[in-house]
């Protein structure tokens, strides 16, 4: 029953965050320098066209009502006409969300569950050869600027070597073929994603891995750990079972908090490897000066953050017994 | 025959200034069923003790001298592995209820069970959870608390809790180590009862460290105070309380207001800690001792033995 | 047998003359710093960036083809691998490599240091005030700094620029600095609340302070080290962005910055063909973070005594 309430309360706080991320956008909408109009309504469409979507938009009433609708068009899906593509920015969208929840959730589950492992492993052998070496690689990793250390990835493994697409999520030619299975579709789009991956892949761990070690070694001074010996228990048992559960959880608090800041990484990963998600059409969209699907782009990519905010306190409060709603 | 000999035990820990000498040839013998208490403030080498029985001491500490001599093996000469086998299944440990004994993410009953199953290789988990209930009984906690969690527990559910983990494999030998500090009178009370209790009714010897000599006088049949790493005063509890000899002892004892005496002029003392990491030659409890005389300075005491069954390491008292 | 005895105290703590209080600390908290390698090598990182960025401004005086946006070498038109002339080779309209990355690491601690200098200001300020009011003051700042800190900055500037146009270097160290308060505040906040009950503070009531005087001379004082600690994740924080932001060119055109250069490399196609163009700035944004990071993991040691290593327990 609490959990219910919990996420109950959570989601109205989100609505309320959102809410208040729309008056913001749409404030500053209203104060930038040019003509709104344009900006929501491409100047190439046909008057006709032009003059049903300014209406639908609400372009043309006074300032209240438009904030009106545009919570109205917001809340039933209608963000407009896109500049580049020419069709509803909302089906573009929601061409584009699995593509970056794949690649996201994928790229932020195996670094938490890697840094978590590894970092367990680095506090097992503190000073030792390979505590330092794992330290080390992770400050490293840590401090690479993403979109070079993806263009370094593409230029060797695509490249040089060539095990992998330059960029891109499908090969159109396995698609285009009606004969392709499941399997050969599925294995397709995982070795585009090899690359993009392992570039988030080695900027996350890194921070993982050093929270994991910090707290290990912080865990491993508990009193509890004190007892779990006097049990006469093994090191290997007291590690696992008794230290490394009440280790983790400042980690996942740390996923939780470093998630805007992932969804950046996610946004650059996209636009370097070309990969079709929110993230390259928000960047897209604003090179090209499309607002209608940039202003939706955005908007989607703030509900992810808010909604995986939200799954991260739920799996800590699950986690975590000692947490009360 | 003894249970546990403890003989010339010598330990100390590696520290950035030097070699901090935390207990200094300390030696005592208890016997099955029976119970001994080590009195002290503190820094003065009493928890050191308890943990060097265990094995449980930190990287830093080496014991320099001496033999633990626990059902005639020496457990200082053990591997780590029959050491692992020993702990708790003989020798368990009741730690400060104040401490965070118990593992925030597993329940209780869990890890009372864990102790159960980790030295009873051929025993199923029913039969395991069966025992954790049986031993929740003992120790007066209801059984609809048994799959809580550590923190839904009051503190003196705790050390009850935590006493009820280390009957689990019935031991032979239990040390507590300030089993009732920072529990209130009431519930302090009770602990000490389920202690006397278990101890008359299961056999089980007891070690007790604690700072507070009223609280030893009540569950112990002898007494040791410590100071400065060494034993001082050594004896059965109506000796050492009812004639101290020792001046620190006195000092202790003194420090009490009772109720049903006078008002006593109250002996306090002050002074820094004795240095440990060199110690000096003579009486370490010199500086702060009333009786002191010029040679204790330094000429280390003897023990003087008052009674077959009291000692006390000082020149003074003969 | 009981002796009646005086107290003596003892008063052998005789005091030494006081320097400044402020000094002692610096001083006191430097011995530490030198010991931590990691503190050792991070500053030495950062003294050789401090160098380049200096020396930046010479290389066009010296000959104005080596300025890093206009120069242009009469003879070399095109990207070239290093050579005398050009130490790291030359860009794809034949500018000089080198001198761009000087230029990069002086625009890299401006922009660096001013964001992250005005995001500490802002998130202090906000943090103490929230910290010493308290109920209704300090829920409503709290929650205005989880709405923002919940935005990704890169985005929010990316739709910012797409509404307010190309935008200026200052604008973007501004809106790096609006969002990446809320982190320092929730710190200074907690420190300001456990500051709060101490008797000094009380003591400052009491003789009837104002409530701006106790903030600002006896709270600020004592949160400021926490503060210079967190300006150190700020400023690679606000390097990374302002990279990112020109790497996807929504940076400021005239201001030659690592990102940008990287941005030149990437949408000029000689990712393949110029590692010498390619592999310099991402290293140097790279060892910068990096070594902005190690100063303040080793400033943490000197603030926090329990990181330190460790004496031993009883």
């Amino acid at each position: 029953m609490e959990i219910q309430k919990f996420v109950l309360k959570r989601l109205i706080e989100i609505f309320v965050i959102f809410f208040v991320i729309l008056t913001v956008l749409f404030l500053l909408f209203r104060l930038a320098p040019g003509d709104p109009v344009t900006r929501m309504v491409d100047p190439t469409m046909t008057p006709e066209d032009a003059a049903y979507l300014i209406a639908q938009l609400g372009l043309d009433q006074p300032v209240w009502l438009q904030y009106i609708y545009y919570l109205k068009n917001f809340f039933t899906g209608n963000f407009g006409i896109s500049f580049h593509y020419g069709v509803a920015v909302f089906s573009i969208i929601l061409n584009r969300l699995p593509n970056t929840i794949l690649l996201f959730s994928t790229s932020i589950l195996l670094s938490a569950f890697a840094g978590i492992f590894l970092g367990k492993i680095a506090s097992w052998h503190k000073g030792e050869k390979i505590d330092t070496w794992m330290t080390l690689g992770a400050l490293i990793c840590h401090t690479l600027f993403l979109p070079w250390l993806a263009l370094i990835m593409i230029w060797i493994f695509g490249f040089h070597i060539g095990w992998f697409p330059l960029n891109g999520m499908i090969s159109p030619e396995i698609w285009l073929d009606s004969s392709s299975g499941f399997w050969l579709k599925f294995l397709d789009v995982a070795h585009h994603m090899v690359l993009p991956l392992a570039t988030l892949f080695l900027i996350h761990f890194g921070s993982y891995l050093l929270l994991m070690r910090s707290s290990m070694l912080d865990t491993l001074k508990e009193d509890y750990i004190l007892t779990a010996r006097a049990k006469g228990l093994d090191e290997k048992v007291i590690r696992n079972h008794h230290a490394a559960p009440n280790a983790a959880l400042p980690v996942v608090t740390s996923v939780g908090i470093s998630l805007a800041f992932s969804l950046s990484g996610g946004a650059l990963t996209e636009t370097v490897f070309s990969w079709p998600g929110i993230g390259r059409e928000l960047v897209f969209a604003v090179s090209n000066s499309d607002y209608p699907l940039a202003q939706a782009s955005f908007l989607l990519i703030a509900t992810v953050v808010l909604i995986s905010n939200l799954v991260v306190d739920v799996l800590y409060a699950y986690l975590d017994p000692r947490i009360k709603y | 025959m003894a249970l546990l000999t403890v003989k010339n035990l010598s330990v100390g820990y590696h520290t950035r200034k030097g070699f901090l000498k935390s207990v200094q040839g300390v030696s005592f013998a208890l016997d099955q069923g029976k119970s001994l208490g080590f009195v002290g403030e503190s820094g003065c080498g009493k928890t050191t003790i308890g943990m060097a029985l265990m094995g449980l001491l930190p990287n830093n500490a080496s014991v320099t001298n001496g033999e633990i001599l626990f059902e005639d093996q020496d457990l200082l000469k053990m591997s780590k592995k029959e050491i692992q086998q020993i702990r708790w299944k003989k020798i368990a440990m009741i730690f400060q209820a104040a401490m965070n004994a118990l593992n925030p993410v597993h329940r209780v009953s869990d890890q009372i069970a864990e102790a159960i199953l980790a030295h009873d290789a051929d025993i199923s988990i029913k039969t395991a959870m069966k025992q954790v209930e049986s031993l929740f009984q003992l120790v007066g906690i209801p059984p609809d608390r048994m799959n809580d969690y550590p923190h839904h527990y009051s503190g003196g559910m705790k050390q009850r809790a935590i006493i009820a983990m280390a009957l689990a494999c019935h031991p032979s030998l239990i040390i507590a180590d300030e089993p009732t500090t920072a529990l209130d009178v009431i519930v302090q009370d009770q602990i000490l009862s389920a202690i006397k209790d278990f101890q008359n009714k299961l056999n089980i010897s007891v070690i007790f460290i604690s700072h507070d000599i009223a609280v030893v006088a009540d569950v112990c049949d002898t007494i040791g105070i410590m100071f400065a790493g060494q034993l001082v005063e050594y004896g059965r509890i109506e000796d050492v309380f009812y004639s101290p000899m020792h001046p620190y002892t006195q000092s202790l004892l003194s420090s009490y207001l009772t109720l049903n005496k006078d008002v006593v002029q109250l002996n306090a003392y002050l002074g820094k800690t004795p240095d440990l990491i060199n110690p000096m030659t003579g009486c370490l409890f010199c500086e702060r001792c009333t009786v002191a005389e010029a040679t204790c300075s330094f000429r280390a005491p003897e023990w003087v033995k008052i009674s077959p069954t009291h000692k006390a390491l000082c020149s003074r008292c003969k | 047998m009981t002796k009646n005895r005086s107290i003596q105290i003892s008063n052998d703590n005789k005091r030494s003359p006081q320097k400044s209080p402020m000094v002692d600390r610096f001083l006191e908290g430097w011995s530490v710093y030198k010991e931590s390698l990691i503190g050792k090598i991070g500053l030495t990182l950062l003294v050789i960036f401090a160098l380049m960025a200096l020396c930046s401004f010479f290389p066009p005086m010296i000959d104005p083809m080596y300025h890093p946006m206009t120069g242009v070498d009469p003879q070399i038109s095109h990207s070239t691998s290093p050579s005398w002339r050009h130490w790291l080779g030359t860009d794809f309209i034949g500018r000089d490599i080198l001198c761009q990355l000087l230029a990069g690491a002086r625009i890299a601690f401006m922009v660096g240091i001013s964001a992250a200098f005005m995001s500490i200001l802002l998130g202090t300020t906000v943090g103490m005030i929230a910290g010493y009011s308290g109920k209704i003051v300090d829920t409503l700042l709290m929650r205005l700094a989880d709405m923002i800190m919940v935005m990704p900055t890169l985005l929010v500037v990316l739709i910012l620029s797409s509404l307010f146009g190309q935008l200026n270097i200052w604008t973007i160290v501004l809106l790096i600095a609006l969002f990446r308060w809320p982190g320092v505040s929730r710190v200074i906040r907690a420190q300001t609340l456990s500051l709060k009950e101490r008797p000094f503070i009380e003591a400052a009531k009491v003789t009837g302070a104002s409530h701006f005087r106790i903030i600002f001379r006896h709270i600020m004082p004592n949160v400021l080290p926490l503060s210079l600690l967190y300006m150190t994740f700020r400023v690679t924080s606000a390097i990374i962005i302002e990279a990112a932001l020109a790497f996807l060119g929504f940076g400021d055109p005239s201001t030659v910055s690592w990102g940008m250069m990287l941005q030149w490399v990437w949408k000029t196609g000689h990712m393949f063909q110029a590692p010498y163009w390619l592999l310099p700035p991402g290293i140097c944004i790279s060892l910068l973070t990096l070594s902005f990071y190690m100063l303040g993991r080793a400033m943490e040691e000197v603030l926090d005594p329990r990181l330190r290593k460790e004496v031993a327990q009883e």
